[in-house]
């Protein structure tokens, strides 16, 4: 069976002979550290992303079948972007930006963690009027025909490739900050956050749909939302189903008439809360689950939803920072979790600075050696 | 206190709730007109209404923005107050000491736990991000603040806070603040690893935990 083969007979219940053995990227910090201890080739943290050479040359080293998150996108962001320009440098090197959504953001150069959010230009509904919304439209620009063409049946199907669709709130929550959507929300008339989630919905829906008419054909299609932390949304779910359910039902519904039946979502935190809004409007499958980082679990998910719910995720990534044992563990749970179906292992997320190049090799070997 | 009192009071405690900020504003100057005392306008109208939206936080019944906003209302309703209170001598319940850790540069779980600490009247010096361990060590022997919260987004950047425990034994006080930390990765068991006085997983827990530190 090819690693493709496997891969969705697995998610549509189907039989196989082993698992997949596939990862969801790396830090860039985990890379140098690998390259300093002589692990991996010196050249492979400069030049790695997820699907590219590097990484498959890098999953031949360590002994992954494939990297899950190979998803190719039209330009359903803003369009043109907003010039990224320095508005300010400190004295320690921070520097205030204005990113290309209009965040303005202190970043600090050596410091790979998220930037600290400092202000923002959407702010009511004029700026939205005269600065956002022309950004938010559909033009041809955004969907490159020709490269989207090659992705049609005609194309080596080694391992699964999947089109992603964006999303709903995520990328406003980027452009606005969290701040700032929480006021937009609550200061402006009601109509306005709904204009701004309509209008970025329908681009990216007609961007999906002008992908899916050039002929391209994918198994899977992917969200990325990231509007959950560690204590739930960050969100009241119910504004969040009122905002978006629709949204979700109408792409997920352009995406199952072109034979994509697997949809999958990323979200940081604690999902619990909004997966019913995800689920109920053809959100099927949980990619990655965050068990590491953000304690969250898949076995609730299935028993809730039942077989119709898929996942991709599970493996607590920390293990690999401890010892054999600890990833021994990992091994035994996924073995428990393959067995109920419609379940692949995946490390949950990149993997993380201080974690063991042999240990992971240790478990991507052990992972082909399950039959679920 | 007259029935007038209570209810102005409650008032403010309910438009707090909601977000309201124009409204507590000129609801805090009226009671001091009316001579309500400003111990109370803080401590049954704001830090109140502050108190029921984040236990209502805690149950998952406010999120995020309803947070943000109430503590939006809860700051300017303060500004009108501050000064009634310094002239009646009433001091915050204390101070603390708040950053995110050396590398990490992401700030809103900081930002929300400020806002809840301060919503119980306990003065915050924020240092910002990407704090470096003598800072904190600098600022807690400058102000003599009891209380020094340390946020970690992530699991590259946790270890910073055992760098900040580390520092503040080194420069021998830290048996005289209580070291609370908190963030995305962050855990009790890791608390308790890296010699941490409090974890709490949310802000609200964060800002009841600190009270609780100073009426010990």
């Amino acid at each position: 069976m090819t690693n493709r083969e496997r891969a969705l007979n697995i998610l549509h219940y189907k039989p196989v002979d082993r698992l997949p053995a596939v990862h969801f990227g790396y830090w860039p910090e985990l890379l140098s550290q690998w390259a300093e201890e002589g692990k991996i080739p010196s050249h492979i943290p400069e030049q790695w992303y997820d699907g590219g050479p590097a990484d498959r040359e890098l999953d031949n080293l360590i002994g992954w079948d494939f990297n899950w998150y190979h998803t190719v996108s039209p330009n359903n962001g803003l369009f043109p972007a907003f010039e990224s320009r320095v508005l300010e440098v400190f004295a320690d090197g921070t520097r205030r930006v204005m990113n290309g959504d209009g965040l303005i953001e202190r970043v600090k150069p050596g410091v790979t963690s998220i930037p600290s959010e400092d202000g923002y230009t959407l702010r009511d509904r004029e700026s939205f009027e005269t600065l956002y919304r022309g950004k938010m439209q559909y033009s041809p620009e955004r969907v490159d025909a020709a490269f989207f063409s090659a992705f049609n049946d005609t194309r080596e199907k080694d391992v699964p490739i999947g089109l992603h669709l964006g999303s709903i709130l995520g990328n406003i929550r980027n452009i606005t900050s969290v701040v700032g959507m929480s006021y937009l929300m609550y200061d402006e008339d009601e109509s306005l956050f709904a204009d701004i989630v309509d209008t970025y919905a329908e681009m990216q829906y007609r961007c999906a749909e002008e992908v899916l008419k050039t002929g391209a054909s994918f198994d899977f299609a992917h969200y990325w939302e990231d509007i959950c932390f560690n204590n739930g949304p960050l969100i009241d779910p119910e504004k969040f189903e009122d905002l978006c359910a629709k949204h979700y039902r109408k792409r997920n519904e352009l995406c199952r008439r072109y034979g994509i039946d697997i949809i999958s979502l990323d979200c940081d935190g604690v999902t619990e809360k909004l997966l019913p809004v995800w689920f109920e409007n053809g959100v099927n499958t949980m990619f990655p689950i965050e068990v590491g980082t953000w304690g969250d679990q898949f076995e609730p998910a299935r028993k809730r939803f039942g077989r119709g719910m898929l996942g991709v995720g599970g493996m607590d990534k920390t293990a690999f920072r401890k010892d054999r044992a600890a990833v021994d563990r990992e091994i035994d749970k996924m073995k428990r979790l393959s067995a109920m179906g419609g379940f692949i292992p995946c490390p949950d997320h990149r993997l993380m600075p201080g974690t063991k190049f042999e240990l992971v090799q240790y478990y991507a070997e052990e992972i082909k050696k399950i039959t679920p | 206190m007259g029935a007038n009192t209570v209810e102005i009071i409650n008032e403010i405690s309910e438009k707090l709730q909601k977000g309201k900020a124009k409204e507590v504003t000129a609801l805090v100057a009226e009671a001091l007109e009316k001579g309500v005392s400003p111990e109370s306008i803080l401590n049954e109208g704001l830090i109140s209404g502050m108190n029921i939206i984040g236990e209502k936080f805690k149950r998952n019944e406010a999120f995020v923005p309803e947070v943000l906003i109430a503590a939006r209302a809860m700051n300017e309703g303060l500004k009108v107050l501050r000064p009634a209170l310094a002239g009646a001598g009433v001091k915050p319940l204390g101070k603390a000491v708040i950053c995110t850790v050396k590398g990490d540069m992401h700030d809103i779980g900081k930002n929300l736990v400020k806002m809840m600490i301060e919503g119980q009247g306990i003065e915050c010096i924020d240092l910002g991000v990407d704090v470096a361990p003598e800072r904190v060590v600098e600022a807690v022997k400058e102000s003599g603040a009891k209380i020094v919260c340390l946020s970690a987004l992530l699991s590259t950047t946790m270890m910073g806070q055992k760098d900040v425990i580390d520092a503040l034994k080194a420069a021998g006080i830290r048996d005289q603040v209580k070291v609370m930390v908190g963030g995305a990765p962050v855990t009790q068991q890791f608390a308790d690893e890296i010699g941490a006085d409090c974890y709490t997983l949310d802000a609200a827990s964060a800002a009841q935990a600190a009270r609780a530190f100073f009426e010990e």
